[in-house]
């Protein structure tokens, strides 16, 4: 019976105690490598933030036209804190990888190795989401200018398409770049596309004939009149 | 002065090799003008005949690729001049029919007509637009004169209009150019000038030509810059202004963003001299006035207050950011009346055009996003002086454009103290060392 308890519950318990002690030094190393990156990540970003607005930063980039550009993509925040967030972030993305390191096991080692060669494919999506983000807001409010000075009644609704538009190809090229979906674009795009061309064809051939007949007939006899043009000037106007 | 030369065709530079030199040039900028440019080649060509006899002078067309006959029936009109009373049958009018290069546009077509005047070393220009209809034999000599025997350096036209032709002159152009730089030019983008050869050579010489100045900016464009460079200026009484529309494939908003654009751009360029301007001043006017009956301009203002109003809902945060607190909320009051109750008032024209301009100043989004959404603006203002000239004569509604005028001129103070200081600005050159004094005071 000793010999029992000795070898079927001691041994393992003390095979595990053995293997906690042996591990438990790294994961202490993690959490100070985790608590060390955190403090580091705050101070890095804190101080380069303060160090960018002292120098005066944000001024050069207001003259260089940058916070305009950044306000036209949406963004508000000033360019010293985008920085200062960006140093945070990128220190504790490289602490978590440190930390996952430090627990010298081989399969989370390996892990951070995918991680860290994973890098470049998350700053690529990041890039692309950006960039989407950027070209969504101009090609929208491009768009919504067009759409009112051409009297669409519809036209914050079409520059919302194409906003969202613009970004779900951003966002699937990004999951693309990820290696999440692989044809995710294609596929998705064939599919958006092809519904609708195809339900703007049945919708203008079922529910608007007559619409498309008058539409055309307007058309071609405008081509024909030099002096008829759009519907803003189909009075005697002349602006210049 | 600058060495580069504006590239001219092989045939064009032979046949400038061929004429030398050319006292006086005349330039037709076209574009699918086959209707009426004939008859303006025949004014062109008669009045060079009777006013200017003996002189060597040429006719430059500056074509944008026109599908229709537009460049051979420049060079193939044949003037009677028996039948006209014309003494001088013997000189010789020099034609020169070319394509422009560069960005389509008029003011790529005015570019070439300023470099052949620069290479013929002419004294005295004059451009005329190939759509017109109205132009006489007189117009030569009223927009050459001034220069060939005056010693002025700009002749802008001074036509009799409908109240409602040219909006974006009486709203805008006129007011704004007034205000800024004192000049009171009634026409300052009438689209027939007379210039000096040196004016030609230094608008030659600005980097402007990828700009909105190479199509409808051009007018404005040369209107301010002559001012800014220091030249003589004064007006021409022409008549009446009846053309063909100006371009029926160019839309609006790309209308006036090009000439709004100009003007913007001028006001960065030349902030030293608008800051300081105080008041204006009159021009001096050649010709003989007289009343003459304009053609009827049929104005359809519910869809430009249509517009407006969709402008006002759906432009919302555009605005918002183009104009301040103040303006926008005072636009925004007016929202929810009836059509016709739909105005903008003077004050808030002016506010507007003011905001637009610092907006456009501190980039705060694409330019020509910026200048577009303008247009509804523009409409609504436009409805508004319909509204506002309804039944008056275009003597009475020529009054309310001075009082806007006035509203510019008292509210420029407004502009100078939002406009933020340039700080890399080279400063304005003064090329053409005149004086513009002897206008006479009459500070508004």
């Amino acid at each position: 019976m000793d010999n029992f308890i000795d070898q079927a519950l001691l041994k393992p318990l003390e095979s595990l105690g053995h293997q906690v002690l042996t591990v438990l030094p790294n994961v202490l190393a993690m959490g100070i490598i985790l608590l060390g990156g955190l403090l580091t990540a705050w101070a890095l970003g804190f101080f380069a933030e303060r160090l960018f607005r002292m120098v005066g930063f944000d001024h050069l980039c207001d003259r260089l036209g940058m916070n305009a550009a950044l306000l036209r993509g949406g963004v508000k925040t000033d360019p010293s804190r985008l920085i200062g967030r960006g140093i945070y972030w990128t220190v504790i993305v490289l602490a978590s990888i440190a930390a996952l390191g430090a627990l010298n096991l081989t399969p989370i080692n390996q892990f951070a190795q995918s991680l860290l060669a994973y890098v470049p494919h998350l700053v690529t999506a990041a890039v692309i989401l950006l960039a989407g983000y950027f070209l969504s807001n101009f090609v929208s409010r491009a768009v919504l200018i067009a759409a009112v000075n051409a009297g669409l009644p519809p036209a914050r609704l079409i520059a919302t398409c194409s906003r969202w538009g613009i970004q779900a190809l951003a966002g699937a090229m990004a999951l693309e770049q990820l290696g999440i979906a692989q044809h995710i674009v294609v596929v998705g795009f064939g599919i958006t596309w092809g519904g609708i061309v195809l339900a703007g064809a049945i919708a203008f051939g079922l529910g608007a004939a007559d619409l498309a007949k008058g539409f055309l007939e307007r058309r071609l006899a405008a081509r024909s009149k030099s002096n008829t043009v759009d519907d803003l000037h189909h009075d005697d106007l002349h602006h210049l | 002065m600058s060495s580069n030369l504006t590239p001219l065709t092989a045939p064009t530079e032979v046949r400038i090799q061929d004429i030398g030199t050319a006292e006086i040039l005349v330039g037709i900028p076209s574009y699918n003008n086959a209707d009426t440019v004939g008859h303006v080649v025949r004014a062109v060509s008669v009045g060079l005949a009777k006013h200017f006899p003996g002189r060597r002078a040429a006719l430059v067309n500056s074509d944008g690729g026109s599908s229709d006959e537009t460049p051979a029936i420049v060079a193939r009109t044949a003037i009677d001049f028996q039948h006209l009373f014309i003494a001088d049958q013997q000189s010789v009018l020099h034609r020169i029919v070319t394509p422009y290069h560069g960005i389509p546009g008029k003011g790529s077509a005015f570019r070439t007509i300023f470099e052949i005047a620069r290479r013929l070393k002419t004294r005295a220009c004059a451009v005329v637009d190939a759509d017109l209809r109205s132009i006489s034999p007189e117009w030569i000599e009223l927009l050459l004169r001034p220069i060939m025997e005056e010693g002025y350096d700009y002749v802008a036209p001074y036509y009799l209009r409908h109240k409602y032709d040219g909006t974006i002159t009486n709203s805008l152009a006129y007011p704004l150019t007034r205000a800024l730089y004192g000049q009171r030019i009634r026409q300052p983008i009438g689209g027939e000038f007379g210039f000096s050869g040196a004016l030609a050579a230094h608008y030659l010489d600005q980097h402007v030509w990828e700009s909105e100045v190479a199509r409808f900016g051009i007018d404005i464009w040369m209107t301010t810059e002559a001012i800014a460079s220091g030249a003589r200026v004064c007006q021409s009484f022409l008549g009446a202004k009846i053309h063909n529309p100006k371009d029926p494939a160019a839309d609006l908003s790309a209308m006036l963003m090009q000439v709004m654009g100009a003007l913007f751009a001028s006001m960065e360029q030349h902030e030293d001299l608008w800051s300081k301007q105080e008041g204006s001043q009159p021009v001096p006017l050649f010709g003989f006035p007289y009343e003459v009956g304009v053609e009827p301009v049929h104005v359809n203002v519910e869809r430009m207050v249509s517009h407006y109003r969709q402008g006002l809902t759906d432009l919302e945060p555009i605005w918002r950011q183009i104009l301040t607190d103040d303006t926008f909320t005072h636009l925004r009051d007016l929202q929810g009346t009836s059509g016709a109750d739909c105005r903008i008032p003077d004050e808030l024209w002016v506010q507007i055009v003011y905001d637009a301009a610092i907006a456009y100043r501190k980039r705060i989004m694409p330019r020509d996003h910026l200048l577009k959404a303008l247009t509804p603006l523009y409409l609504g203002r436009t409805a508004s002086f319909v509204y506002a000239t309804q039944g008056l004569t275009s003597t009475e509604a020529e009054q309310k454009i001075e009082i806007l005028c006035h509203t510019f001129e008292r509210m420029k103070s407004y502009l100078v103290e939002r406009w933020q200081p340039l700080t890399l600005q080279p400063a304005a050159p003064a090329l053409l060392h005149h004086t513009t004094t002897d206008a006479g005071g009459d500070h508004g």
